[in-house]
């Protein structure tokens, strides 16, 4: 594997964790620096400064919400957070509190690197492109327009909003904060049944099984995610 | 009660009379009203005396009436008539008081020469000494006949009052109302205030006390030493007798199992005889339904401790097979991969992969499961209720289930319009899942499954259907058991917690979950979840988001 010369900060107190991500990163050509604790991995954040922070939510000596919340002080590094089942409080907080994505222990290799790639991507900017277009659905921003198979397809102002955000961020999850404040706006943080519903509408006008969605997938109990197909 | 004695030794004089006395006055106290000593019973006793003296006075008066008709031998029949009836009315000193009063007033108005003391005819001093004699006789057989006749009544209210507590005791379980039972009994026919003394660890603790009950450090100290000691202490016993009541070990033929307490309603007046046999009584009465129900609790405790230590040998058995099975092929293939040596082509090392992977995948499965049971066992499960779209739902088991449903006819049908549901969409998503994983497990791979949600009243069902061979109706309820496996599933599927643990989330969720067959052939699973939360659930679990 060629080197991408991009360094990745792997904190997680446990050693097997640890060693299996640095062997599969090594391997794809990613330079793993390694922290035990949330004190040293801050400091290592600082020192290395890594092109992205795989965090774990649960560190010895502080959670990893906080180490999320004082990354973001004054980094915009890509984080991943990996959390166990049962954590679910814990996953949104730090989504909220600005990691960009999570996994949930046990996870392969493959959905990784995909999420890697994705929240790389989103910090490099990239993620600017006027057309999002994945499978029979084509999302143009800078038109406005959404296509189906080839086939326009209107959309109320707020699906498309909703649309766009998923889109914009496709790969990433969102949580239904976010998307309500993105979408609605700041002052919306209640609005939970505006949100089903209008995920729900949208599915039916994009997806042709709205029960096995394709490119809108729910994360139970966390959020929403824009799935690129492959 | 001195003061009732004094005329009796004054007209009966001597020991024996106050050794009488002191019998008929105690039978007399012990009277109907054997239960409680109070001045009510000391008025009667004198008016006794009064009403001896006035049946003596009206032989007088009728005697006095009839002097000329009759002979005065007649005469001392009636005043042995007066003293009969005064025995038998008001018992033996009345009486004995009644024939003195008899000899002395026959003496003075009827012997010449009348109205003297004096005696002419020293024959009347036989007389005398006939009526004073018989009248004693008599009024001491006839005062026994009706001692015998009280005795009997007072012994049968205490027989009654006996039989009262331990009828209820026998129906009584557990320890309280045991105590509770006793101590209105008590209460009722002796004391005013009643505390029951139990061990609790190393201290003596009043289990129950009566409002008015002191229960100072000097109490506790005095029911303490009864309990070390097992003898009673405190008011009208030898020991610590200044104390306000007397304490009573609780004692059966094992141990002492605690202090009976109690404070007459007269705080100067000790308890009769009968009271303090009466308080014996019950204090065994009490020890022995105290024992009683503690050896059944603890009987209980150690069925339930067995049943539990069994379940729990049974679960571990099932889950240490459960986790090894899929280990022991992850190591397998692992080591294999490992084994340079060994010869291996492409498909061969990716048969070997897919296997550990998916057996990973299991241990995964399982091991969630355990998290989950325990979790909703623990009562440690909090719901976060969110409005939530069934048929995203639906769409989140399925794209959950993964792999396990790819290749399979799952058929969606969901009602339109379907309103949102206030529900913990992870945990719910984790109930459909395993519904659905079971109705993958036990139908055949080619065979469809329908899953289906609509409305009904004031609650969304959700039902999960499939083709395979059913449910034993036997087993149709318990299948939400935890470790329930159908008998006939023949290959191994899992621990059974799957359908336990969609029944603690949907419960959670004031919601029902119920198996049926369908008429078809198969098996249906479906769950209501309300609409509207009941108002009465816990506040703190609605934590939203």
């Amino acid at each position: 594997m060629t080197d991408t010369g991009l360094r990745v900060l792997v904190i997680d107190d446990e050693r097997a964790i640890r060693r299996f991500l640095r062997a599969a990163l090594t391997a794809q050509g990613y330079h793993v620096f390694e922290a035990e604790t949330a004190q040293t991995g801050l400091d290592a954040a600082t020192s290395v400064r890594p092109d992205l922070i795989i965090l774990d939510l649960g560190l010895p000596d502080q959670d990893g919400v906080a180490v999320a919340t004082r990354l973001r002080e004054w980094s915009k590094v890509p984080i991943l957070v990996l959390s166990v089942r049962g954590q679910d409080t814990d996953k949104i907080a730090a989504l909220d509190a600005g990691a960009d994505d999570y996994l949930t222990k046990p996870f392969s290799m493959g959905e990784l690197l995909a999420r890697m790639r994705v929240a790389m991507r989103h910090a490099a900017q990239l993620a600017d492109e006027p057309v999002i277009a994945t499978g029979e659905l084509m999302v143009d921003v800078g038109r406005r327009i959404i296509t189906m198979a080839g086939k326009e397809i209107s959309l109320t102002p707020i699906e498309y909003t909703l649309l766009k955000t998923l889109a914009v961020h496709a790969g990433r999850v969102l949580t239904h904060g976010q998307l309500l404040r993105e979408v609605w706006g700041p002052g919306y943080n209640q609005g939970g049944n505006l949100l089903r519903v209008n995920i729900s509408k949208l599915r039916h006008k994009i997806e042709s099984d709205p029960a096995r969605p394709r490119y809108i997938i729910t994360e139970p109990g966390v959020g929403y995610r824009f799935r690129i197909l492959d | 009660m001195d003061d009732t004695r004094t005329p009796v030794i004054a007209a009966g004089g001597g020991r024996a009379a106050r050794r009488v006395l002191r019998y008929v006055s105690r039978s007399i106290t012990a009277m109907p009203r054997w239960l409680d000593p109070t001045a009510e019973c000391r008025v009667l006793h004198r008016m006794a005396y009064l009403y001896g003296t006035a049946v003596v006075g009206l032989a007088t008066l009728v005697s006095a009436l009839v002097q000329g008709l009759w002979a005065p031998t007649n005469v001392t029949m009636l005043y042995l008539l007066a003293v009969l009836i005064v025995a038998l009315q008001w018992g033996r000193g009345p009486a004995i008081l009644a024939a003195t009063l008899s000899v002395a007033a026959f003496d003075f108005f009827f012997v010449p020469p009348a109205f003297t003391f004096a005696v002419a005819n020293t024959q009347y001093l036989v007389t005398f000494a006939a009526l004073l004699s018989v009248g004693l006789v008599v009024s001491t057989l006839a005062s026994r006949a009706r001692e015998q006749a009280e005795t009997a009544r007072s012994r049968e209210g205490y027989i009654s009052a006996l039989h009262a507590l331990s009828a209820e005791l026998a129906t009584a379980s557990d320890v309280d109302t045991i105590l509770a039972q006793v101590s209105r009994h008590i209460a009722a026919t002796s004391a005013q205030n009643v505390a029951i003394f139990l061990p609790k660890g190393n201290a003596l603790e009043p289990a129950l006390s009566t409002p008015g009950f002191p229960l100072g450090a000097n109490e506790r100290a005095v029911a303490e030493w009864v309990f070390r000691s097992g003898r009673p202490a405190g008011f009208g016993t030898d020991a610590v007798p200044a104390s306000a009541a007397l304490y009573l070990p609780l004692k059966t033929a094992q141990q002492i199992v605690g202090v009976l307490a109690v404070q007459p309603s007269a705080p100067t007046m000790p308890f009769s005889p009968e009271q303090a046999r009466l308080l014996d009584a019950f204090a065994s009465q009490a020890a022995l339904a105290i024992e009683r129900a503690r050896l059944a609790e603890e009987a209980r405790r150690g069925d339930i401790a067995r049943e539990t230590e069994r379940l729990q040998a049974a679960l571990l058995n099932s889950i240490s097979h459960d986790l090894r099975t899929p280990l022991a092929s992850i190591t397998g293939a692992l080591t294999s991969l490992a084994d340079d040596a060994a010869p291996r082509d492409e498909w061969m090392r990716h048969e070997l992969i897919q296997n550990a992977k998916e057996e990973a995948d299991r241990l995964n499965h399982l091991v969630g499961n355990l998290l989950d049971m325990n979790r909703l066992e623990a009562g440690a499960l909090r719901l976060r209720l969110e409005p939530g779209d069934v048929e995203d739902l639906i769409g989140a088991a399925l794209a959950q289930l993964g792999d396990s449903v790819q290749h399979r006819a799952i058929r969606v049908r969901v009602e339109p319009n379907l309103p949102l549901v206030p529900i913990d969409f992870a945990l719910v998503t984790q109930a459909l899942v395993n519904v659905v994983d079971n109705a993958v497990k036990y139908s055949p791979t080619g065979a469809a499954i329908d899953i289906s949600a609509a409305r009904t009243g004031d609650e969304v069902q959700i039902r999960v259907e499939d083709r395979g061979p059913g449910i034993p109706p036997a087993d149709l309820t318990r299948v939400f058991d935890k470790f329930y496996r159908t008998q006939h599933s023949g290959q191994d599927t899992g621990v059974g917690l799957g359908l336990a643990i969609s029944h603690g989330i949907v419960q959670a969720h004031g919601g029902r979950i119920w198996a049926a067959n369908r008429p078809e052939g198969g098996a249906m699973v479906a769950f209501a979840l309300p609409l509207q939360r009941s108002p009465d659930e816990p506040a703190g679990r609605h934590t939203a988001e």
